[in-house]
C-alpha cells in the first residue's frame, strides 16, 4: 500500500508532465513542415554565418543537423523540449516526501510497521517508474505521428534516447530527493536542483564545448545520434551517482529525529 | 502471549535513565518509566515536559542520547525491533496529522493493509458510531472527526499497546467524553495496554489505573493511582502565632508551605511519622486529609520549580 500512497502523492505532477510533454511532442512533429519550407532560406544564409563566433558555430551546426527529419527531431525534441521539461519534472517529482510538513502525515507513516528505508525506497521507486514513463511515452508519439506528415522515425532511436535521458537525468531526481530529506518544503529542493541543472547546462554549452562528454550530451544521447553507439560508460557512471545520492537520502532519513 | 525478558514477564514499556538532547535543549534528563502489561497508564506533565519526546523515543521516531527504552522487551532504538514494536502498537498523535489527500475509506484501506489481523467488524462499528463519512477527504474533516478517525485506525488493528499523545487536545467536552467512553469500553473488551499522555488531569483520573508525572524530562511521581491516593496526605498544622519555618527529617515530605499561622505539609508517604515529628512544634491543631490527583500533580510539578 506504500506504492498506492506514493502514487496518490505524485500522480498530479506526473499526469501534468505526461500531458504537457505529449502535446509538445505532437507540436514537434507538425512543426517540421514549416521548418522544411524555411530550409532553402536557411541554406542561402548558411554562407553568411560568421563561424568565428560561438553563436555562429551553434547556428551553423543547428541548421546542418536539422536538414534531416531525424536531425530535426533530435535537435528540437530530444535536445531541447524533452530534456528541459523532463529535468524540470524530475526535480518536481523528487521534491517533497516524508519530512514535508502539514498534511503529509509524517508521524502517522512513521508509526506504521514499515522501516524508513522501505518507506522512502518505495517512494523513490514509484517516482523513477513515473520518470521512465515521462521519458518513453511522449517520445513514442514521434514514431506514431510521423507517418501523418509523410516522414518516419525509428522506434529504436526513440527508445535509446529515452533511456539515455532517463538514466542520466535521474541524477537530478536523486539530487532533489536527497535535498528533500534536508528541507521540509517542496520549493527549496526544486529550485536548488533546477539551478544546478541550468548551471551545468550553461557550463557545458559555453565552457566545455570541445569536451566530448558532459551531462547534457549524455542525457540527449548525442554520441548515439552521431553514430558512435550507446554511451554505456557514461550511463553507468550516472546510475552510480544516482544510486549514491539515493543511498545518502536513505541514510539521512534513517538517522533523523522526527 | 506475554513477552519475557530473562524469564520474567516483560513490562509493556520499560525505560531507564533516558536522556534526549536536541542541540543544547535537554528534552529528557534521566527519565525512568515502567508500564505494566494490561494497565491504563496516564502520563501527566505540563506542556514541554517531555511527554511527546518520550513517546517518539518509544516508537523509534527519535533516538535517545543515552539510557535505554524497551517496549515488549524489545529495544526501541534498534530499527528491526522498532518495526516489530510498531506492528504491535497503535499510536494516536497529538496533531492527528493524516494524509489530507485521502478519503476516510482510502486511509482505512491503506492502514488495514499493514495489519493482517485488522478487525473489519470493529471498523464498521466505529464508522457508524463516529458517523464518519467514508467518501469525505480527510482535509475536509473537522478536528473532532479527525480524532475519531485516528482512534478508529488505532483500535481496529488489534494492537497490544495503544499509545495516545494528548488524544483530546482541542476537542469540545462532548467529543472528549464520547472518545473517553469509547476508549474505556474498548479496553474493557480487549486485552491491551494503554499509555496516554495528557495534561487534562480529569481524563487521567477518570480512566487510568497507574500514572507517571513527568517534569522537565524526568519522572517525579510514579505508581498506581490507588496507592498514590492512599499514600499522599496533606497535613495541616495551626499555631498560636506565625507558623515556624520547620525542616522535617522524616522521609516523604514533598513540600511545606507557611501561610500566617498555618503550616501545610504535603507527604507522599509516612504521614504518621511526619505528624509525630510535627508535634514537637506544638501546633494547637493538626489535620490530615487525603489529596486529589490534581493536587498531587500541581504540588509535584511546583516542588520542582
Amino acid at each position: 500500500m506504500l506504492w498506492y500512497k506514493s502514487w496518490l502523492e505524485t500522480r498530479w505532477r506526473f499526469l501534468i508532465g505526461l500531458g504537457l510533454l505529449s502535446i509538445v511532442a505532437c507540436g514537434a512533429v507538425f512543426d517540421y513542415e514549416a521548418v522544411l519550407k524555411l530550409m532553402p532560406l536557411a541554406n542561402q544564409l548558411d554562407s553568411a554565418i560568421d563561424t568565428s563566433t560561438t553563436l555562429g558555430k551553434i547556428i551553423k551546426r543547428g541548421v546542418a543537423v536539422q536538414s534531416t527529419y531525424r536531425g530535426f527531431i533530435w535537435w528540437q525534441w530530444v535536445k531541447q523540449n524533452l530534456t528541459q521539461m523532463w529535468v524540470l519534472f524530475a526535480a518536481l517529482l523528487g521534491s517533497g516526501g516524508l519530512i514535508a510538513t502539514s498534511g503529509a502525515g509524517a508521524l502517522f507513516t512513521l508509526s506504521l510497521p514499515a522501516s524508513r528505508a522501505r518507506v522512502i525506497g518505495v517512494r523513490a521507486a514509484t517516482v523513477l517508474a513515473e520518470l521512465l514513463a515521462l521519458a518513453v511515452v511522449p517520445s513514442l508519439v514521434i514514431p506514431l505521428l510521423s507517418p501523418a506528415i509523410g516522414q518516419s522515425y525509428s522506434l529504436v532511436d526513440t527508445l535509446v534516447h529515452s533511456v539515455c535521458l532517463f538514466v542520466a537525468g535521474s541524477m537530478f531526481f536523486s539530487l532533489a530527493f536527497l535535498l528533500s530529506t534536508v528541507f521540509s518544503d517542496l520549493w527549496r529542493p526544486l529550485l536548488i536542483t533546477c539551478a544546478i541543472a541550468v548551471c551545468a547546462a550553461v557550463a557545458e554549452g559555453v565552457l566545455m564545448r570541445d569536451v566530448p562528454f558532459g551531462m547534457v550530451r549524455l542525457m540527449t544521447g548525442e554520441r548515439y545520434f552521431l553514430g558512435d553507439g550507446v554511451p554505456w560508460l557514461g550511463l553507468l557512471a550516472s546510475a552510480a551517482v544516482s544510486a549514491s545520492l539515493l543511498y545518502a537520502a536513505t541514510r539521512n532519513i534513517a538517522r533523523m529525529d522526527f | 502471549m506475554a513477552d519475557r525478558v530473562d524469564g520474567a514477564v516483560a513490562l509493556a514499556i520499560d525505560a531507564a535513565d533516558l536522556h534526549k538532547h536536541y542541540g543544547s535543549v535537554e528534552a529528557l534528563c534521566g527519565l525512568s518509566l515502567q508500564v505494566a502489561p494490561g494497565s491504563i497508564h496516564g502520563f501527566l506533565g505540563k506542556n514541554g515536559a517531555g511527554k511527546t519526546t518520550t513517546i517518539k523515543v518509544l516508537l523509534g521516531m527519535a533516538r535517545q542520547t543515552s539510557g535505554h527504552a524497551r517496549v515488549f522487551g524489545l529495544p526501541a532504538d534498534a530499527p528491526d525491533a522498532s518495526v516489530e514494536i510498531r506492528r504491535r502498537t497503535a499510536f494516536v498523535s497529538d496533531d492527528k496529522d493524516l494524509y489530507d489527500y485521502m478519503t476516510v475509506a482510502e486511509i482505512i484501506r491503506f492502514t488495514a493493509a499493514f495489519f493482517p489481523q485488522w478487525r473489519v467488524d470493529l471498523e464498521q462499528h466505529y464508522l457508524r458510531t463516529f458517523e464518519l463519512p467514508p467518501d469525505r477527504r480527510i482535509k475536509a474533516l473537522s478536528r473532532g472527526m479527525r480524532t475519531k478517525l485516528t482512534l478508529l485506525l488505532a483500535l481496529c488493528r488489534r494492537a497490544e499497546l495503544l499509545i495516545l499523545d494528548e488524544p483530546t487536545s482541542g476537542l469540545d467536552p462532548a467529543v472528549t467524553e464520547e472518545l473517553m467512553q469509547t476508549l474505556v469500553s474498548h479496553v474493557a473488551s480487549e486485552a491491551m495496554t494503554v499509555f496516554f499522555s495528557s495534561h487534562q488531569i480529569s481524563e487521567v483520573d477518570q480512566i487510568a489505573d497507574a500514572i507517571t508525572i513527568i517534569d522537565r524530562g524526568r519522572a517525579v511521581v510514579s505508581g498506581s493511582l490507588d496507592d498514590l491516593r492512599q499514600q499522599y496526605r496533606r497535613i495541616q498544622l495551626v499555631f498560636d502565632n506565625d507558623a515556624p519555618d520547620a525542616a522535617f527529617s522524616s522521609p516523604g515530605v514533598v513540600r511545606t508551605r507557611r501561610s500566617g499561622r498555618i503550616l501545610t505539609v504535603l507527604s507522599s508517604a509516612g504521614a504518621e511519622r511526619i505528624l509525630d515529628e510535627s508535634r514537637a512544634l506544638n501546633p494547637i491543631s493538626t489535620d490530615v486529609v487525603p489529596v486529589t490527583l490534581k493536587e498531587i500533580f500541581l504540588e509535584s510539578v511546583a516542588a520542582e520549580d
